[in-house]
């Protein structure tokens, strides 16, 4: 019976703990995403503009809507999101819509997208 | 760590993080920002105005109709395939999430001297940034006897989504078998260039299914079809065999209500069992009255920079009513994006930054040739400052090689996702 409220005492304080830790986790997701939507520079506007051509498509931010088909921006890697867009650019990646878009913007403007909605 | 010491530090962080009011958000924040109009264009812009201004500015979205109802694939209710419920969205999320204030009303007045705007209810509003995004009008003058016609129920547009789109779909549904559906386009520019060819495919589509012994006459007042001529051409000789008939330069002068007749400059009269009719175009009634119809008394120009009138200070136009740039088409989705560079040289102009000068549009548009193909369209805008306006970006854009249902999935993730974008 004790071991078993030990067990309860236990399992009660982990609890009260991954609440914690749930805070912190969305917290951190909070300011990360807070961040990322903060303009308080010419500069944070021109690129948060930048960005937002492809909210049309994908959703405020590259969250887009469920069920989701096109991809979501914010949940790729910058890295891999920069390859990517830069692969429908020069052609070495097919698509239907995707190609026809990327050719319009410059690599340093794809850059720019990429920094602002991909994970880093 | 205690849960009160906790929030205590991460208060702390954010009020370390917060930089002084200064100046310049003092002034956003007691300006006056309202947009008139709550389609693709305005609600978009009412948004972007609070997320680009860290939901500092003031914003008011003044829209007569309680829900939003998109009219990008309200031709799949004129075909049967899909219900308006299914594209209806509320406004709610933009006032609850984003903190825009939504007021229920028409403007029937707006008087750019004095910054003021009148509602249709008899408040009046002041406003230190105005935008207009309300779309198109019809210019019913334009056809002889379209207005009579209209009234006693003969003709309809539908080119608004909403309550017509189904009486459309109900005249289709009650027409007799071998029965002729005749739709009319206006010369170009008009609201959603691939849109009525797209309308035809939906029609067809119900027709072949129900009543295939029917017929469709397209009487066209342009030389050709005017938006992914050669993919619809396609559909139609392979999905619907000698159903259609397309009539290019035919421009309706007059329509005959008591005969079902549309009348022509030179050509024979076509007599139909539903006539579809779709009058010239021009900007907002609301445009007109507010003085910044100074493209031929149509459209509004706008420094492309900012969607700021030429004509009136402090009045940024959007969507369908400006005077497009080349190439530049008048769709829902080219409205959102000049929302968003209209709310950006806003929040600029308040704070006194430099307004951006190079900024991008982009525009796709998908079209529904059945109740699942799709084929799209789209382009690249860039901002040429040597002939300060947008122009497509070499090499960018393009069409479907060919319809698929993939696109079709594609249509529907990009409407929840502008829809989304738009309303929160």
């Amino acid at each position: 019976m004790k071991t078993s409220v030990t067990s309860i005492l236990s399992a009660w304080s982990g609890i009260r703990q991954f609440r914690y830790v749930l805070l912190i986790v969305s917290s951190s997701v909070l300011l990360c995403s807070g961040a990322r939507a903060q303009v308080n520079t010419v500069d944070q506007l021109n690129r948060a503009s930048l960005a937002a051509t492809c909210a049309s498509c994908h959703g405020t931010n590259g969250v887009g809507a469920q069920p989701a088909t096109l991809s979501n921006p914010a949940d790729l890697q910058t890295a891999y999101m920069l390859e990517q867009l830069l692969a429908f650019r020069n052609g070495s990646r097919s698509g239907t819509i995707m190609p026809q878009i990327a050719k319009g913007y410059s690599e340093e403007q794809l850059q720019t997208i990429a920094q602002f909605l991909g994970k880093h | 760590m205690k849960r009160r010491e906790f929030l205590a530090m991460t208060s702390a962080a954010f009020t370390v993080a917060t930089p002084a009011l200064s100046k310049a958000e003092s002034a956003i924040s007691k300006a006056e920002i309202i947009v008139v109009g709550g389609g693709y264009g305005g609600a978009t812009t009412a948004k972007y105005l609070r997320l680009f201004s860290n939901n500092k500015a003031r914003v008011t979205l003044i829209e007569p109709d309680s829900q939003f109802i998109s009219c990008p694939l309200s031709n799949l209710v004129v075909g049967g395939s899909q219900s308006l419920s299914d594209l209806t969205r509320p406004y709610d999320t933009l006032a609850k999430r984003y903190g825009v204030k939504i007021v229920k009303d028409w403007v029937s007045n707006i008087d750019g001297n004095t910054k003021t705007l009148q509602l249709k209810s008899g408040k009046v509003l002041r406003y230190d940034k105005l935008v207009l995004s309300p779309g198109v009008s019809l210019m019913m003058d334009s056809i002889e006897g379209l207005a009579t016609a209209n009234s006693l129920g003969v003709t309809i547009q539908a080119w608004k989504a909403g309550p017509e789109t189904l009486t459309l779909h109900k005249q289709i549904a009650s027409m007799r078998d071998g029965g002729v559906f005749a739709l009319s386009i206006p010369e170009a520019p008009y609201r959603c260039p691939p849109g009525p060819y797209e309308r035809v495919c939906q029609v067809a589509s119900y027709l072949k299914k129900y009543k295939s012994r029917s017929k469709i006459i397209v009487l066209d007042a342009n030389s050709d079809i005017v938006s992914k001529g050669s993919l619809f051409k396609k559909a139609w000789a392979d999905l619907y065999p000698g159903m259609i008939e397309y009539r290019p330069t035919h421009n309706v002068i007059s329509v005959d209500a008591k005969e079902k007749t549309l009348k022509f400059d030179i050509q024979q009269d076509v007599k139909a069992d539903v006539l579809n009719v779709l009058p010239m175009m021009q900007a907002g009634n609301i445009a007109k009255q507010a003085g910044v119809t100074n493209a031929n008394g149509r459209w509004a120009h706008v420094d492309f920079l900012s969607f700021e009138s030429t004509a009136v200070k402090d009045i940024h136009v959007i969507g369908d009513s400006t005077q497009n740039a080349q190439l530049m088409p008048k769709s829902g989705h080219m409205a959102n994006q000049h929302g968003k560079v209209a709310a950006a040289a806003i929040i600029a102009q308040l704070r006194d930054w430099p307004v951006n000068q190079h900024p991008m549009l982009t525009n796709t548009c998908y079209s529904f040739i059945d109740a699942k193909q799709v084929v799209h369209v789209a382009s690249v805008h860039a901002y040429d400052a040597k002939e300060k306006t947008f122009k497509v970006v070499p090499g960018s854009g393009g069409l479907s090689p060919e319809p698929s249902v993939l696109e079709g999935l594609y249509a529907w993730s990009w409407a929840r996702n502008i829809w989304s974008d738009l309303l929160g």
